[in-house]
């Protein structure tokens, strides 16, 4: 019993989902408004894109590296659905999927170079972060693209079944795809091993570079599938889309026990993390915080998420020392 | 719709600069503090002031994003480039003092351009809205609205906290709502990105819609994210006045959801801001006793006009947007030049 125990509390999402229940119930204590249906679709809402975002970094830190350029991918995706839609009257699903593959190439140039060249990926991701930044402000021009149809809309803004919206359904899909490349396919085992010790993966067989542009694609990928969500539930297509997405990209799978030189990844934690951080972001506006201290709070907040998964961690692998010594 | 407005205000434009003059040095550039649909506007300005007046370009530059360093590294590069008038919106308005001195240093003009700088600083005035009485009247429209503000509940969300103009926003509201009667409950700011508004306003909406009478937007994104909020949840209950002319929130004004907008003029801010440069370029200089108005930041600031456009109006707003770029246009050159 103490041993299954243990086992929960050293798995990286226990201390996450801890936390996600003590928030859950001690902001709905304060305002029951917290559980009302509007507004469990509008976190679900939040959730759901932001935990594409999450997954897109964090299939870069599994190979322990950083993509700056996510937001700016996601960005030139998102304008790009919206202008193939708007400019050239192209269905919407074929807008999404050429759009996808602009993501998708973003990933793999983005893959191809830091294999190629051996330059650290945070280097390459700061330039290709200007140049698809760039691209995105050359084509818009600072502009919205604002035709979107009202397909795109309702699938951004209406529920399937209430209160579950429509966007949950893609990261559902996305969730367990990425469970099961990471946790059951060579490819997904591969990307762990490489962000675990590259010359050890090396010498097993695996091709680093190879491994390296796949996690890359796939970062692209869902980068710009996070950009077409957005674009559905913002119903324009803002070139600012992908601006903001940086520090959550970063600190979602971090709560959610990611080990930043790679290796070490839970998508269970980092779904949970990007829920916490949801939760935190609206506590902010349900309390009324001064919007000069917001900033300040939600650091402070999420400070204190990562501080209290990382303190179960060192007590739970404290504690199994102390069970493998009785033994 | 927009490309629409600024042809049209071109146009009518064309007839009031009169003939064109001779072939000038003058390169203008347009910089706002990054990218924003608010500043769109400067580019079809800067080009018809370049054809109305002769100048050698007038082009609207736009920093890749919202950062002081940004923009400075670009306003630089643009002086190697041969840009000799610069009209800026300050990244920060004490940071771009520092930068704009430098311009002026190299022999250009510069002005700052729909949101000031704070004395002293090398720029010759500070052309924008009034934010603060936009934001005034925006919300006194809002009360009126609501059939007076005495014991109304109204909530503000505005633009970013690093823009001076946000706090001038905020008091202003709150002044305007306190003389009423009427409580500011709520202050959502930092929200002029489509993720985060979209994310706090409908939190606050969801938890708050029934305890408020009245939403104040002094910011695009907060207008366009509020108005389709409103949209979504059907409540035409709530009053809202928004602001500038993003045509999601005009057609909620038609659709009934929103009161109105505070319209600014950025059009007019670029047309005749560069109208201004090229003249000071030529010699002239600013009047002495120029009727400057004062703010927070700066002794010498041109109010570049703000009207409110309700459901009677907003289909004639164009018409508005002219009317106050050749007002003002009309007697720029007498009112603060020597030349």
């Amino acid at each position: 019993m103490k041993r299954q125990l243990n086992r929960y509390l050293q798995s990286d999402w226990f201390g996450p989902l801890l936390i996600t229940i003590a928030a859950i119930a001690l902001v709905s204590w304060f305002n029951p408004s917290f559980l009302s249906p509007f507004n469990i679709q509008i976190l679900l809402l939040a959730i759901a894109v932001n935990a594409i975002i999450a997954y897109s970094q964090m299939v870069i830190i599994a190979i322990g590296q950083m993509n700056l350029s996510v937001g700016a991918i996601g960005g030139l995706v998102a304008i790009s659905f919206s202008g193939f839609m708007e400019v050239w009257s192209i269905p919407w699903p074929v807008a999404a999927f050429m759009a996808l593959s602009v993501g998708l190439t973003a990933g793999y140039i983005n893959g191809l170079f830091v294999a190629m060249t051996g330059i650290s990926a945070f280097i390459i991701t700061l330039a290709t972060l200007s140049i698809y930044k760039g691209l995105n402000l050359g084509i818009t021009e600072a502009t919205p693209f604002y035709k979107i149809p009202e397909t795109v809309k309702a699938l951004g803004n209406s529920n399937f079944i209430e209160p579950l919206p429509w966007l949950v359904l893609p990261t559902i899909i996305v969730t367990f795809c990425l469970w099961y490349l990471l946790n059951r396919l060579p490819v997904g085992r591969f990307i762990l091993a490489v962000g675990g010790n590259e010359h050890a993966a090396e010498l097993s067989g695996i091709s680093v570079r190879k491994t390296i542009i796949t996690a890359h694609a796939i970062s692209g990928f869902l980068a710009g599938l996070a950009g077409i969500m957005l674009v559905a539930r913002l119903q324009i297509g803002q070139p600012t889309i992908g601006d903001d997405w940086l520090i959550l990209s970063f600190a979602a799978p971090v709560i959610g026990g990611a080990v930043l030189t790679g290796g070490h990844i839970s998508v269970a934690g980092t779904l949970l993390g990007v829920v916490i951080v949801a939760i935190i972001t609206q506590v902010l506006v349900l309390f009324n915080v001064d919007p000069f201290l917001v900033q300040v709070v939600l650091g402070l907040l999420i400070l204190w998420a990562v501080g209290l998964n990382k303190l179960r961690e060192v007590r739970a692998a404290r504690s199994m020392d102390e069970l493998g010594a009785g033994a | 719709m927009i490309r629409k407005v600024l042809l049209g205000t071109c146009m009518s434009l064309v007839a009031l600069a009169g003939p064109v003059s001779a072939d000038s040095s003058t390169k203008v550039a347009l910089v706002p503090g990054g990218p924003h649909p608010y500043f769109t506007a400067w580019e079809q300005a800067g080009m018809d002031a370049a054809k109305d007046f002769g100048l050698a370009s007038a082009d609207y530059k736009v920093p890749q994003k919202w950062e002081l360093g940004a923009q400075n590294q670009l306003l630089e590069s643009l002086v190697t480039q041969g840009y000799n008038a610069f009209l800026v919106f300050p990244g920060d308005p004490v940071g771009t003092v520092g930068i704009v001195d430098e311009l002026v240093g190299t022999g250009a003009v510069a002005m700052a351009l729909a949101g000031c700088l704070r004395d002293p600083s090398e720029a010759v005035f500070c052309m924008g809205t009034d934010t603060g009485n936009s934001a005034y009247l925006g919300t006194q429209q809002l009360l009126k609205s609501l059939g007076g503000g005495e014991g109304r509940k109204i909530a503000h969300f505005t633009g970013f906290l690093v823009d001076a103009n946000t706090k001038l926003r905020i008091d202003a509201v709150e002044q305007a709502a306190t003389e009423a009667g009427a409580e500011v409950i709520q202050v959502i700011a930092d929200i002029d990105a489509p993720e985060p508004a979209e994310e706090k306003i409908n939190a606050y909406l969801a938890a708050h819609a029934d305890e408020v009478d009245g939403i104040i937007t002094t910011a695009w994104v907060p207008a366009v994210v509020a108005a389709n909020a409103l949209r979504k949840i059907g409540d035409k209950r709530i009053q809202m006045v928004g602001i500038d002319h993003d045509e999601v929130l005009l057609q909620a004004v038609k659709d009934g959801f929103v009161h109105g907008t505070m319209l600014q003029n950025p059009y007019g801010q670029g047309y005749i801001g560069s109208f201004a440069a090229n003249k000071l370029r030529e010699g002239c200089t600013v009047k002495a006793d120029a009727p400057f108005k004062s703010n927070a930041l700066t002794d010498k600031f041109i109010d570049s006009g703000t009207v409110f456009a309700g459901i009677d109006d907003v289909d004639d707003y164009v018409t508005s947007m002219q009317s106050i770029t050749k007002t003002l246009f009309e007697s720029f050159e007498s009112t603060y030049l020597d030349c």
